[in-house]
């Protein structure tokens, strides 16, 4: 039997129009248009493709909502295994339309997604690492060339063959990271020996780890007057009741908790420790405010330097726990610091 | 995680031994702490002494929270 | 300093009445090598199994790895640990090659013991399913940490280092197959060809970060939380002057194996003399707070440029906040002017998608990755299991877990488990050894 496949076209290459036809509303049709052909061709007796969406790229562009809701409502009551957008080339509004749309279409229904974009299309920083977007040419004049690639990558994943690196397959790196063996076998200790004298040598060498470059968020401003505020605590130092009523991990944690704190001066040893399995938790149990300052702050709370202190202080692990745990975890906690209308927060870490 | 609480509009400080690690991950006020397992408070030090640095760091920490910064800060500590 | 190790390759091992080797066969007395094993009277119930590549068997939890040694001319395998302190790495070491001893606890089970699958997808996760091994299995009356996450092991551990010198000691009169020699002139001696090649120093920053004693790697003994960086000869290392210790997550585990026979030591000495002057090891160590990673680093740097390394290779045991050293001491040598590789493993996630290394720094330019610590293993059910296959899920291993919402529990009814990376035993093989590396999806 063979495996279901639906493509997702802009106006000009779903043959409505050019750019006056920009703001056509999103349609489906069953069966094959324009590029659809080509690319049932290629995926062989393994997939066919059975519907093709069309959406002008305007449309896409300023009603977004309007036009991934229908959208997803065309496909509710469709079978398929895997969706294709594209390829795009290098048409910018084209590009992050099948970046919306597939990275919204994978989210619903739990396919894998596959797009193509040149290097220059600006949906390939903004959507690689939602959907695969292989790396394509820079007009139409690519258009076999780059519907190929994305059909043979769809039958490996339809097949499920054994997937190979971005760069090894040819689409843009989505920033996961997994180990691999190395076909050729080759040990550490060569490959160091390799990079050293080439190191040595002023020769060109490749790490095996480059570094990313670094991600910061807006400053938050700073808050002239603390004696009005309320200041929540946090840490990722594993601070828990004794029991660990929400079994939060020791460590790769998923799990968070809140602790209440009311009317305490400090936090206890024997109601509170420390459950991070990545140091000596000793002088935690004994003393739990070294990593919840809690005593502390009550005396500043005391003299009137803070507002107030939150009623809860907030806990996880942080050695091992992924950063998407971690985003998912704090984007929750931050919920309820909105909900107890907290202003400030220290976070103590390990 | 600091980055998602500050992303939402809070202005928040992180206590932290690993400096490096707080830069990398993206925090903007950072208030330094003496070691990973005991960040406020070295058990090997008499309690009086353990609870002057506690509160000398957690008033820096309020210090950083005031404070308008234009770049990562690590805000300096005297004990 | 001249070190000659003489290897015999062991083709087969079997029990019998007394311990011996002979034509590749080597036979253990029981009876005798549990005598040995029970000196220590904290261990209370001993058995030794023997596995093969092959083998249909899961071993866990494993918490050591020694390779069986004997010491010519007398003295102790491991100095300062085993016996009397004494220089290691000048002399002769006579060494059991393709076969271990392997630690494993009856029942109970720690954050840094891992589990080894002699045949099978699982392994190829680890070099010891490509060894014979000779399974110390047993328990102790250590109940003060039996039911902590982190253990020293301690009565475990030395029985294994003790069963190690016991079965080393059948080869003490044998001539050997083969002998290795590693021998290094003083560094201002060499010869002037020698001299003109570029020098590399081996920076090793070993576990060390408990500040209780008991459970870091050991330098002659001593505990390597306690010290600053020290130089080292690279023979020292290959001979027995450090044993591994009881704390780290276990696929970024050195076992004191690794040590004896270090990979990276010896690669470096195969270049020795053609494309580099190898000067020696650094011996540096992993820390918990900022002050003392940096003043590690600092020693570390200054060390090799008062040595005149042009280039240095860094090496970690460990992940998360050990980063931190690793990155501090990159950036500190890369600053004095000394070209550097880092060694390591990467902690990316379940998902692939988390920050490598909890410190990056953009002058870490040319790093050697070995794998991903939380990477997700599933692995069938094994016929036969030797240890306590719950303990991966009770005992807080590293890579192990009693429920998990999505995955269930590590150890499922019927024999088969889900685990991280983690706890596979000496799973990223940073000593060298690994042929994994990380790519990006």
């Amino acid at each position: 039997m063979k495996k279901k496949a639906i493509l997702y076209l802009n106006q000009f290459f779903g043959q409505i129009g050019g750019e006056e036809l920009a703001d056509h509303a999103p349609e489906i049709r069953e069966g094959l248009v324009g590029p659809a052909m080509e690319l049932n061709k290629q995926l062989g007796d393994i997939a066919e493709v059975t519907h093709t969406i069309i959406c002008g790229d305007n449309f896409m562009g300023s009603r977004q909502e309007e036009a991934v809701e229908t959208i997803l409502g065309f496909l509710a009551d469709k079978e398929f295994d895997i969706f294709f957008a594209g390829p795009a080339f290098r048409a910018g509004r084209y590009g992050s339309a099948c970046g919306h749309i597939g990275k919204a279409v994978k989210e619903k229904f739990g396919v894998q997604v596959i797009s193509s974009m040149n290097d220059e299309n600006p949906g390939v920083e903004m959507f690689k690492k939602e959907i695969y977007i292989f790396k394509g040419g820079a007009s139409a004049a690519a258009m076999r060339k780059d519907v190929k690639a994305m059909a043979d990558f769809g039958k490996k994943i339809l097949t499920g063959e054994e997937l190979l690196s971005a760069e090894k397959e040819g689409y843009y790196g989505g920033g996961r990271r997994h180990q691999v063996w190395l076909e050729s076998e080759v040990p550490a200790t060569e490959r160091v020996v390799d990079m050293l004298l080439k190191k040595i040598h002023g020769e060109a060498f490749q790490t095996e780890l480059p570094i990313p470059p670094s991600d910061l968020v807006p400053i938050a401003p700073a808050i002239k007057d603390l004696s009005k505020v309320k200041v929540a605590l946090a840490t990722t130092g594993g601070i828990v009741p004794v029991e660990n009523p929400d079994r939060i991990q020791s460590a790769s944690a998923t799990r968070w908790g809140k602790y209440d704190m009311t009317g305490m001066d400090r936090l206890e040893a024997g109601a509170f420790k420390t459950i991070h399995a990545g140091f000596d938790p000793a002088a935690a149990d004994a003393d739990p405010n070294v990593i919840v300052p809690l005593d502390a702050l009550r005396a500043y709370e005391k003299e009137g330097r803070i507002g107030s202190i939150h009623n809860y202080f907030y806990t996880t692990v942080g050695t091992g726990t992924t950063q998407g745990e971690a985003a998912r975890m704090a984007r929750e906690i931050v919920e309820d610091l909105k909900a107890a209308g907290v202003d400030v927060v220290i976070m103590t870490s390990t | 995680m600091v980055k998602e609480i500050e992303k939402a509009g809070f202005t928040i400080v992180q206590m932290a031994n690993l400096i490096p690690v707080a830069k990398t991950v993206g925090s903007n006020r950072m208030v330094p702490t003496i070691s990973i397992p005991y960040p406020l408070g070295d058990p090997s030090t008499p309690k009086e002494q353990q609870w002057k640095l506690r509160y000398h760091r957690v008033g820096i920490a309020l210090e950083a929270l005031e404070t308008d910064i234009n770049e990562q800060t690590v805000f300096k500590v005297k004990i | 300093m001249k070190l000659e190790i003489g290897n015999f390759y062991v083709k087969d091992i079997v029990f019998g009445a007394k311990t011996a080797y002979e034509n590749g066969i080597l036979t253990i007395s029981k009876e005798e090598a549990l005598a040995v094993v029970k000196e220590d009277e904290h261990i209370t119930e001993a058995d030794i199994v023997i596995t093969k590549p092959g083998d249909k068997v899961r071993i866990v939890p494993v918490k050591e790895a020694i390779e069986p040694r004997h010491r010519v001319g007398g003295g102790p395998v491991f100095p300062g640990v085993t016996g009397d302190l004494m220089q290691a790495g000048d002399g002769k070491t006579l060494a059991l090659k393709n076969c271990s001893v392997l630690v494993v606890g009856k029942h109970w089970g720690g954050f840094q013991d891992g589990l080894i699958d002699m045949s099978g997808e699982g392994a190829k996760y680890t070099l010891f399913s490509q060894l014979q091994n000779i399974c110390l299995v047993a328990d102790t009356d250590e109940d003060f940490e039996k039911r902590e996450q982190q253990k020293k092991n301690h009565a475990l551990r030395w029985a294994g280092m003790r069963l190690a010198e016991y079965i080393g000691g059948c080869v003490a009169e044998l001539q050997p197959e083969e002998v290795e020699t590693y021998a290094l002139e003083p560094v201002v001696k060499r010869s002037q060809e020698v001299q003109g090649l570029p020098s590399v120093v081996l920076v090793l920053q070993p576990q060390s970060q408990m500040e209780e004693m008991g459970y870091n790697d050991l330098v002659y003994g001593w505990d390597c939380n306690h010290m600053v960086p020290t130089f080292m000869h690279p023979n020292e290392v290959l001979d027995g002057a450090m044993i591994s210790g009881s704390f780290m997550p276990c696929s970024s585990k050195w076992s004191t194996y690794d040590f004896q026979n270090y990979p990276m030591i010896k690669r470096l000495y195969q270049e020795h003399g053609k494309t580099i002057n190898f000067l020696g090891v650094i011996m540096s160590n992993l820390n918990v707070a900022l002050e003392q990673k940096e003043r590690a680093a600092l020693f570390v740097a200054q060390m090799a440029k008062s040595l005149g390394a042009e280039a240095a290779i860094v090496a970690e045991e460990g992940y998360g906040n050990p980063d931190a050293d690793f990155i501090a001491c990159i950036v500190a040598l890369e600053n004095a002017g000394v070209k550097t590789i880092g060694l390591t493993n990467e902690c990316t996630g379940r998902d692939g998608a988390s920050q490598p290394l909890v410190t990056l720094d953009i002058k870490a330019d040319a790093i050697v990755s070995c794998g991903n610590v939380s990477e997700l293993i599933e692995l069938p059910p094994m016929e036969k299991v030797i240890g306590e296959l719950q303990s991966l899920a009770r005992d807080g291993l590293s890579g192990g877990w009693a429920e998990d919402e999505l995955l269930g529990p590590s150890v499922r009814k019927d024999g088969s488990i889900i685990m991280e990376n983690n706890a596979m035993f000496c799973g990223d093989r940073v000593a060298g050894w690994s042929t994994k590396t990380m790519v990006e999806f």
